[in-house]
């Protein structure tokens, strides 16, 4: 690991004020579970390295029933996985957390920073899209709002300017008759996924489906939302059939990658059995 | 076994409160004043001459202390443990003018740290010229192959050829109602201890020096390090901290040694040299991958008359342990079963990769694999059930393999069947529910090789003990702790043969100046060997102890004695006795004062070619298979073993579960993926181990007991054997499940889903 | 250039001048001096060098030293009391929780932070527990039922005191 500056401003403000000032020579780290690996193999060697792991300003978890669910961006793993705030409103994120990594990645890792470092395997997205979250990103010229799905662009890429930070995420209410679930497929438990998805349904009165959401993880460059899967549900009643046949519109959505765990075709096909697990179980928690 | 006071009963381990609470010493642990680090260059090229190195900038640099080559700074010796087939050794500690594989150490730096010792190396230039390399043995096998080493005993990259036959197998074949062939891939896995090659080591002037290393074998680091070096065996000295694991992977004079040795030598300072893990996956050693075939003949009632076994192993850039794992590989082939006619021709070929050396089961895991895989073809051929075609075929007590072994004990059939009856075998083979399914293997594993590879004039293990005259006992032995609790037996072993507790026990051990010589923790050994030369010394000092006391005592004519509870007395009338702490003092005084000593060896006589016992086991395992994504779970998992007498139960049962996970990962998880000789996935992130949330949550260990006449209060192996039969149990539970054979290691989920597309396929077609 | 730290370790305050890119485990092992938890993988995917933060296990290998100003370090230099074990070193004593030792600081220290949220883990969530530890060595059978034993005595010992 290369040499590099350490600070550690007390504000978001102040931390803003840093980024604006180094730009690119900084980099931030909050609780550097994926950061200090890419740092020790110097695939990245920052002058400075801002540190936000401390900022109690950016840790909290609140809900209101209105507005939904406010996740400050330093909130860790663990506090999500155990928030009883989480588990009484969305169950499904304490569940995500709960198998996240290891037990230490989640005491020190934050869900901003997973979320911002982009592994397109990560867990914490899929399931925040199918829960339509959104994040809140703070710069010089103040904040600004984007949908969860579209805050990521690449490989280890997001949206976020040097002079960026990701601040909060936040989560709608869960409307009624709705049903959420999320999967992974591992070969080795506590392992990283090969691939997961994530898959939410909510129903009108009449049983038939309002709105459907469904992200995957591990299936492309970034968490991957698949609207066109999404609307073969749209107004209909929900069968495996149906379900059957979004399944096999989102294998065309996918550009799943080999690696030495899996071919393509493999991670294609996965992807499809744990979308069709996560729609029957999203459903039956409606039922 | 109750007439025991500590075989066999639950004792804490002896190096437990240390580990415990941390203060264990391990060589990473070390730190030295002045020390300074040392790294190593390693080889970008899978093949090239190496034209120069220049490493003149490196050696400016504020902070470096020493820079060395192969050519310019070693004595080039080529070493390794075959120092008694001198043709075999091919090894070098830093390159000479080729690498001949990705990660092979080219130079080294001593710096004053670790950021130092890493720039410096960044300056080092080599010009290389790049050779064509070959990856695969049976490519390096073919006519114009690049030629890996030059040599009158290497041909076509193949360095050795082993063959053994009895019987007359082309005969047998004849009179088999059925031959069948079948081949079989097995992957590369690495050892994966969590302790990290590495030595500290310091130079003491006058040819003298000292290192401590996480090794296996202190002495083979002695003995090879004398000859790398140019000094004497005698004056260097070897300590053995603790060792954070090793299961075969350092049992052999790596590069760390000598480096930090000849760093020390050139800089008067002690060095450390700690490889990170990546370099362990790069510059380390593997398990041997294997092409095989079987070709097997049988009647229509199960018996296998006859067998021929044929591989060719990939052993990377050196031989490494690769001559003994082939030869073991053919050996354990034939295990557990009596085959009357056998043919074996095993190569041993190089290849461009890491070399692959001896891992837990040092070729058996392949053996295993490959044997279990087609007796369950065969069973399912004649309709037989695959415990019944086992019990038909298996060895029996005395079993001989001609020129080759003397299998004395051998508990193979109480076993099986307690592992059958153990997890209701007969009620759930073939009529579990599908995606569910329950398999068996079985083998058969050494007690110690009767291998003498490195030319010592010692025999295999030497033991001293000393009786204090307040009655506790130093023990001193070479043999290697490295996890496996042998320090542990071997206190239990004294403490059982005087009587007195464990609590009185010393053991001096991992230190070659102070401890007899041993070849260290391989093959299984320590128990039987060690503990044997044990109770000959223990012998030597309760022969002094019983004619003092008869003397004390005056007997009428009785003269048998024994040693009990911290009592001598005599055997018929134990009311009859003395303090042991008494008849200690009087012996001593008896002696002119002279200090009790006992000194024991063991050599085996008459035991064949390769282990003086042999153990036995069963393995059956359920598992539950996820059709749609082709995921293996473990439900339940029954191991029973015969080691002879149990002197540990606790360790026992930690070696076998330990072993089964680790076959667990060998079979459904590890690989270590190469492309063009470049390791794809050296990092415990992305090389797949085994986690506590993987292992079975049903874990049964069923000790069968038997009595090994050769064996320390009838003791033989636990721990290593039980990694050679898992992949094949849990394959054939596979098949059990979903009728679908993988004969290509790893069994992963993607390869179980192919397999269920082309057997719906086969089945459509009809 | 070094920055000046404030933290607890063991129970006890240190005020230490580190480089930012010094990790903790480096600040506890190579300049402290505590060489309990060890280095296995030095990418967080071990759990070797686990130690605990504010009572919670973390990976010290994945941990920038200076992060932890302010905060509460405990190794397993610091879980027996004086003499006393800790009973999850009793446990692994007498339940053959550790082979070669060197995963067990840091199996011990996942292990207590385990009970220190779960006083009465069942199987499961001790397997789940540990799914950051590597040991090769035991097959993890041992230590999950060392950690369930551990939870019981400490039960009892709780029950006695009250």
């Amino acid at each position: 690991m290369r040499d590099f500056d350490y600070i550690a401003p007390k504000s978001v403000e102040e931390t803003i004020k840093v980024l604006s000032e180094y730009k690119d020579e900084a980099k931030i780290i909050a609780g550097g579970q994926s950061l200090l690996n890419i740092l020790k193999q110097d695939l990245m060697a920052p002058e400075i390295l801002v540190d936000i792991k401390h900022l109690s300003e950016l840790d909290y978890i609140t809900y209101d029933e209105k507005e939904g669910m406010r996740i400050g961006a330093t909130t860790t793993h663990h506090a999500v996985e155990v928030s009883p705030l989480v588990i009484e409103h969305y169950p499904i994120l304490s569940e995500m957390e709960h198998t996240l990594a290891f037990p230490q990645t989640r005491n020190w890792g934050t869900i901003g920073g997973n979320l911002c470092i982009q592994d397109p395997t990560g867990d914490v997205a899929p399931p925040l899209i199918a829960l339509r979250a959104t994040v809140k990103i703070v710069g010089p010229n103040g904040e600004r709002i984007l949908p969860m799905e579209d805050f990521s662009t690449d490989y280890y890429e997001t949206v976020l300017e040097e002079d960026e930070i990701l601040a909060e995420v936040r989560i709608p209410p869960m409307a009624p008759r709705t049903g959420v679930a999320y999967s992974k497929f591992r070969i080795v438990e506590g392992d990283a996924p090969i691939v997961g998805a994530a898959v939410a349904f909510t129903l009108n009165e009449d049983g038939t489906c309002a709105d459907a959401r469904i992200a995957t993880n591990g299936t492309a460059p970034i968490p991957l939302r698949i609207p066109d899967a999404e609307a073969v549900f749209k107004g209909k009643k929900i069968t495996d059939e149906l379900i059957q046949e979004a399944v096999e519109v989102a294998g065309e959505a996918m550009e799943c990658i080999p690696d030495i765990v899996a071919s393509d075709e493999y991670k294609k096909r996965v992807a499809k059995v744990y979308i069709k697990r996560m729609a029957r179980k999203a459903l039956s928690q409606i039922q | 076994m109750s007439e025991f006071s500590v075989i066999g009963k639950p004792v804490r381990r002896i190096d437990g409160l240390e580990k415990v609470t941390g203060a264990a010493q391990y060589t990473t642990d070390i730190k030295l004043p002045g020390m300074l680090i040392g790294k190593m260059l390693r080889s970008p090229h899978p093949h090239a001459k190496i034209l120069n190195i220049d490493t003149s900038a490196a050696e400016k640099l504020l902070g470096v202390k020493a820079v060395i080559t192969g050519p310019r700074d070693t004595l080039g010796v080529k070493y390794s443990n075959w120092r008694r087939y001198p043709h075999l050794m091919d090894e070098t500690a830093l390159a000479m003018d080729r690498v001949r594989y990705i990660g092979e150490p080219i130079a080294a730096v001593a710096a004053v740290d670790a950021d130092v010792a890493e720039e410096a190396l960044s300056l080092i230039e080599v010009e290389y010229e790049i050779l064509p390399a070959v990856f695969d043995p049976l490519e390096a096998m073919k006519d114009g192959a690049p030629q890996i080493h030059e040599g009158p005993t290497v041909r076509n990259n193949v360095s050795e050829a082993r063959h053994f036959e009895f019987g007359n197998v082309d005969e047998a074949f004849k009179k088999c109602d059925y031959v069948r062939e079948d081949t079989f891939y097995l992957h590369p896995v690495i050892h994966a201890f969590i302790e990290p090659y590495n030595s500290v080591a310091r130079y003491e002037g006058d040819g003298k020096l000292t290192i401590w290393t996480s090794t296996q074998t202190p002495y083979y680091i002695q003995t090879l390090l004398a000859m790398a070096l140019g000094l004497k065996e005698g004056n260097i000295r070897v300590i053995k901290p603790h060792v954070g694991g090793g299961f075969g992977g350092k049992m052999e004079l790596f590069s760390d040694q000598v480096v930090a040795a000849i760093l020390s030598m050139k800089t008067g300072k002690p060095v450390k040299v700690e490889l990170t893990r990546e370099e362990c996956f790069e510059g380390g050693r593997r398990r041997h991958p294997m092409y095989y075939t079987l070709k097997t003949g049988y009647m229509k009632d199960g018996t296998i008359l006859a067998k021929e076994a044929k591989l060719y192993t990939d052993g990377g850039a050196y031989n490494a342990m690769g001559p003994t794992s082939l030869y073991l590989s053919g050996f354990f082939q034939m295990f557990p079963y009596a085959i009357p006619n056998y043919r074996y021709d095993g190569f041993h070929v190089y290849t461009n990769k890491t070399p692959a050396t001896a891992m837990r089961g040092f070729g058996g895991p392949q053996a295993e694999f490959t044997c279990d895989s087609q007796i369950d073809m065969i069973a399912e051929h004649l309709g037989m059930d695959p415990a019944e075609i086992r019990l038909k075929n298996r060895m029996k007590p005395g079993h001989v393999i001609p020129g080759l072994a003397k299998v004395e004990s051998c508990g193979i059939k109480e076993c099986i069947e307690r592992a059958m009856e153990s997890t209701g075998w007969k009620e759930k083979k073939g009529k579990l529910p599908k995606g569910r399914g329950i398999g068996m293997g079985c083998y058969g594993f050494m007690s110690g090789g009767v291998f003498n590879w490195i030319n010592s004039p010692y025999a295999y293990s030497g033991a001293m003990v000393r009786v204090n005259v307040d009655g506790t006992v130093d023990v001193y032995i070479g043999s290697a702790e490295i996890g496996q609790g042998s320090d542990t037996v071997a206190a239990q072993i004294v403490a059982e043969k005087l009587g007195v507790p464990m609590s009185d026990i010393n053991v001096v051990r991992g230190d070659t100046r102070t401890c007899p010589p041993d070849l260290g923790a391989w093959g299984s050994r320590q128990t039987l060997m060690v503990g044997n030369a044990l109770i000959m010394a223990c012998d030597q000092i309760l022969d002094k102890l019983y004619k003092t006391a008869a003397a004390l005592m005056g007997p009428n004519v009785v003269y048998d004695y024994a040693a009990k509870d911290g009592r001598v007395f005599i055997k018929e009338r134990p009311e009859r006795g003395l303090d042991f702490v008494e008849v200690v003092k009087a012996a001593i005084r008896a002696d002119e004062g002279n200090q009790l000593i006992g000194r024991g060896y063991y050599t085996p006589h008459d035991k064949g070619m390769v282990s003086p016992a042999y153990s036995f086991g069963a393995q059956v395992a359920e598992v539950e298979v996820d059709e749609e994504t082709g995921k293996v779970t473990l439900l339940q998992v029954t191991t029973a073993h015969d080691c002879g007498q149990v002197i540990n139960e606790l360790g026992v049962e930690g070696q076998l579960e330990g072993a089964f996970v680790m076959g667990q990962g060998y079979t459904l998880s590890e690989n270590l993926v190469t492309d063009q000789g470049k390791i794809l996935n050296p990092s415990f992130v992305d090389y797949k181990l085994m986690r506590a949330p993987d292992v079975p949550e049903n874990f049964t260990s069923l000790m069968v007991e038997t009595y090994e006449p050769e064996g320390p209060f009838g003791a033989k192996e636990a721990g290593e054997g039980l990694t050679n039969p898992n992949a094949g149990c849990i394959a054939n539970a596979i098949y059990d499940a979903i009728g679908v054979r993988i004969t290509d290691m790893p069994i992963t989920p993607e390869k179980i889903l192919k397999a269920l597309d082309e057997k719906k396929k086969k089945e459509a077609k009809g | 250039m070094k920055k000046i730290l404030s933290f607890t370790l063991n129970g006890q305050p240190y005020e230490v001048a580190v480089k930012p890119k010094t990790t903790l485990i480096e600040l506890i092992r190579d300049e402290i001096g505590l060489t309990g938890p060890k280095i296995g993988c030095n990418a967080g995917a071990c759990g070797a060098c686990t130690v605990l933060i504010d009572g919670k296990a973390v990976d010290s290998c994945s941990v920038l030293a200076l992060q932890v100003e302010g905060h509460s370090v405990e190794t397993v230099e610091g879980l027996a009391d004086g003499d006393k074990l800790h009973p999850l070193q009793e446990a692994f004593l007498d339940d053959g929780g550790y082979q070669c030792g060197f995963c067990t600081p840091g199996m011990l220290m996942a292990a207590k932070s385990l009970l220190n949220e779960n006083p009465d883990p069942s199987i499961h969530e001790i397997r789940h527990g540990l799914s950051g530890n590597l040991c090769r060595c035991t097959g993890y059978v041992r230590i999950i039922d060392s950690i369930h034993d551990a939870a019981q005595r400490m039960k009892k010992e709780g029950g006695e005191k009250s």
